[in-house]
């Protein structure tokens, strides 16, 4: 038997048969200085002898958390995005394209175990990229065409995760509903950027994606939003938040590569539905949607998630 | 100059003594509306209360050309004082020469909206709408998308602006950002009211002579159940979706007017379908806001998409319960729209009913608010220096101003036409210049 699992022991059988209220005449011994119970990490009032092992091995370990950055790369195929080159082969019919921006929101991070545990990552607040748990991936550098965006990139959500082995990522693409629709004039960075703002829709731009000489614009956010009390939105009737869902990956050794010519694979780029954007804006009336929404990992046009069709991320 | 130096001298010197017994207005004073007889309190978001100074900011911002990408544009392009804020095109044409697919709208009175802008549920404030116009990108408009540092770097490059921003928003920091610039737009434009029209005057009591016979019959008419006008363009503002302070419910009504019908169908055109493009539900086709009739006449051409030029074709349309397109790919019978408002239903009117009507639909211009220097723009060169109040006198209690204005116990914004140099100083030169206006009158 272990160090470990004799301290384990020793400890379910100091306080078996025990229960420890936080109800009792210790006073305020025992509370932190929120007033919750030491210990009591489910706040349900009571020290079970589970949360007494969690914390036994945490004596022993440390609070055993470790970092993770998990990395992506844009790319268009087989090659990397970068502003200013041209990209063959793009679509049914093998168009080319010139982007002029790749950038998007990812939230909800969670890591994986290989029994399907979702372990969250908690971000870290960077006061930049990472406010919360929301991040923006950002591609483009500002060098033509990619007047629109910023000279600052960023290709890591950083953060930390309990101590485990994990095998697969799942992120949600796009800003969480509680942060979509506030007054973005003085959100906090990354919700700061104007070229992210989607203002006539009450919300954010989850994905960004243009082409140069206005060819194609993908500009993904929640639709359809109304209002519950005023001004307080209370749903979506379009959320269009993928959920992404990647296994196998290590973080120490994969990256999530974003492939601009995977999400564009099933449409015709050189036709666009009359009298709607070049591209798509998320439209339900707008069929150029349909195929690229559908590789963004959303059922078309209710914009719910559908893991299954996503091709846009990939592990490599 | 007619005077002796040392008279002037002695004059700012009294005006300078009279200042320290003066009080000097305090931004957290109550903000006056100033607001026509009748006219209840506009609702004004909590973190965005009014005062001078914002306003006052937001009427340099709303004029200038750096709100705009490439700086050809300023709000005040598309929406001119002497159209009530409107730009005379069908259709808005921004600052990259983009067409907008709709009418630039009047800005007559919009502190008032339930709702800003032609079709959008979702924007209540001023201050969520003011982010389309500069952000927004399809179309382009102002084209400030991504440009938000090179905006505040040309904004912190002018020292009027610089005091400007501190003294609107003292405990902001930086003072000048787009939350700030937002505030200040929106608290101009709240200050855009029209109520002081011939038929305000009539309204009011103090002329009965401001509406002719024929105003009061096409009134009649305008409230009358025959024509149904005022269902949707009623109340002291000609518009029911509003909102003011102390009326417990937003009402934001939205209607189809029978201005389209595709194929039957009941379809507007793609690019153009009102509150549907917002919530994409079918009911919502073709649903817009009625706008204020306030200013109606300065506004032309008419409808969210400029299609009916005149005032006289607005009446043929209403008159025949819809409007019909004969050929073309937006042929239909507007009057048979399944989702048309049960008001839009026609009706006949003689010739004399028609010009009583429109007679009507002029008493509610409102000359003073196209003209009034107060809404100008402030860019022009300053008239009279030290003339706070426009009315071409310089008197002591505007001389104290400039003077708190210079010592700066007092907000640039309490007279800001005292700043001829537009430095946001008030210079012993410029008190001279104000004190030779008190003395000889303004120049010419």
């Amino acid at each position: 038997m272990s160090l470990r699992h004799l301290t384990q022991l020793t400890a379910a059988m100091l306080f078996a048969g025990t229960t420890i209220g936080v109800a009792t005449s210790h006073a305020t011994e025992g509370l932190d200085a929120a007033g919750r119970c030491v210990g009591d990490q489910n706040d349900d009032g009571t020290v079970t002898i589970n949360e007494l092992i969690v914390g036994v091995n945490n004596a022993l370990d440390g609070c055993a958390y470790q970092p993770v950055t998990i990395n992506f790369r844009a790319a268009v195929g087989s090659e990397s995005f970068a502003c200013g080159s041209t990209y063959n082969g793009i679509g049914t019919t093998g168009a080319t394209i010139e982007p002029s921006d790749f950038r998007f929101y990812v939230s909800d991070v969670r890591l994986v175990t290989a029994d399907g545990t979702e372990v969250a990552v908690q971000l870290d607040q960077d006061g930049i990229w990472q406010l919360d748990d929301v991040a923006l991936l950002d591609f483009e550098n500002k060098d033509a065409p990619c007047t629109n965006g910023t000279t600052q990139t960023n290709g890591t959500v950083r953060g930390r995760v309990p101590m485990g082995e994990y095998t697969g990522l799942r992120f949600a693409l796009g800003v969480p509903p509680d942060k979509n629709h506030q007054d973005a004039s003085v959100a906090q960075s990354p919700l700061n950027l104007t070229g992210m703002f989607w203002s006539w829709q009450d919300g954010y731009k989850f994905v960004r994606i243009d082409t140069a000489n206005d060819q194609l614009r993908i500009h993904v956010g929640s639709t359809g939003c109304v209002y519950g009390e005023p001004g307080q939105v209370s749903g979506c009737a379009r959320p269009n938040r993928a959920e992404i869902r990647l296994a196998p990956f290590d973080a120490s050794s994969n990256t999530v590569v974003a492939d601009l010519a995977a999400l564009l694979a099933d449409s015709d780029i050189t036709a666009n539905q009359p009298a709607t954007p070049p591209g798509c804006m998320a439209s339900p009336d707008d069929q150029d949607c349909a195929p690229m929404l559908r590789n963004l990992g959303l059922h078309f046009p209710e914009g719910l998630p559908n893991f299954v069709t996503q091709k846009f991320f990939r592990v490599e | 100059m007619t005077h002796a130096p040392s008279r002037v001298l002695v004059i700012v010197g009294t005006v300078v003594a009279v200042l320290g017994t003066a009080t000097a207005g305090s931004a957290a004073d109550r903000y006056l509306w100033n607001l026509p007889p009748g006219f209840p309190t506009p609702r004004v978001p909590a973190d965005n209360p009014m005062s001078r100074e914002k306003a006052v900011l937001g009427r340099f911002l709303f004029y200038d050309t750096r709100l705009s990408g490439n700086q050809t544009q300023s709000c005040a392009s598309c929406h001119l004082q002497a159209l009530a804020f409107t730009d005379g095109l069908p259709q808005g044409v921004g600052s990259t020469g983009e067409v907008h697919p709709r009418s630039s709208m009047s800005l007559t009175n919009v502190a008032y909206n339930a709702t800003q802008t032609w079709a959008n549920p979702l924007l209540l404030t001023l201050e969520q709408q003011a982010l389309i116009p500069m952000f927004g990108e399809f179309p382009v408009e102002l084209g400030l998308s991504g440009m938000e540092d090179e905006l505040l770097r040309r904004l912190a490059a002018d020292a009027r602006y610089r005091r400007l921003f501190g003294e609107a928003f003292p405990a902001a920091n930086p003072p000048a950002a787009v939350g700030t610039i937002v505030r200040g737009l929106a608290s101009f434009i709240r200050t855009l009211i029209s109520g002081t029209a011939p038929y305000d005057r009539w309204v009011q009591g103090v002329d009965e002579s401001a509406l002719s016979a024929s105003a009061m019959r096409g009134g009649r008419l305008f409230f009358s159940e025959q024509l149904e006008c005022f269902h949707c363009h009623g109340g002291f503002n000609f518009a029911a979706s509003t909102a003011f302070e102390g009326k417990p419910f937003d009402e934001a009504p939205f209607h189809n007017n029978g201005l389209y019908n595709i194929d039957a169908t009941g379809a507007y055109p793609p690019d153009n379908t009102g509150v549907h493009g917002i919530t994409g539900k079918d009911a919502d086709m073709g649903a817009f806001r009625a706008p204020t009739l306030r200013n109606i006449a300065l506004t032309a051409p008419y409808m969210h998409d400029g299609s009916i030029a005149t005032l006289d074709e607005v009446i043929d349309h209403y008159a025949a319960g819809g409007r019909t397109i004969a050929d073309g790919p937006y042929a239909g019978v507007g009057h048979d729209n399944p989702h048309k408002s049960g008001f839009v239903r026609g009706f006949t009117l003689t010739p004399q009913d028609r010009q009583d009507l429109l007679t009507f639909l002029h008493s509610l211009t409102d000359v003073d608010f196209v003209t009034t220097p107060h809404l100008s723009n402030p860019f022009r060169p300053v008239a009279c220096v030290g003339d706070c109040n426009y009315d071409a006198t310089v008197t002591v209690n505007e001389l104290v101003a400039a003077v708190g204005v210079g010592l700066s116990s007092a907000t640039l914004a309490t007279c800001f036409v005292a700043d001829r140099s537009a430095d946001g100083e008030v210079t012993i030169d410029e008190l001279v210049t104000a004190t030779g206006a008190a003395l000889n009158g303004c120049p010419p």
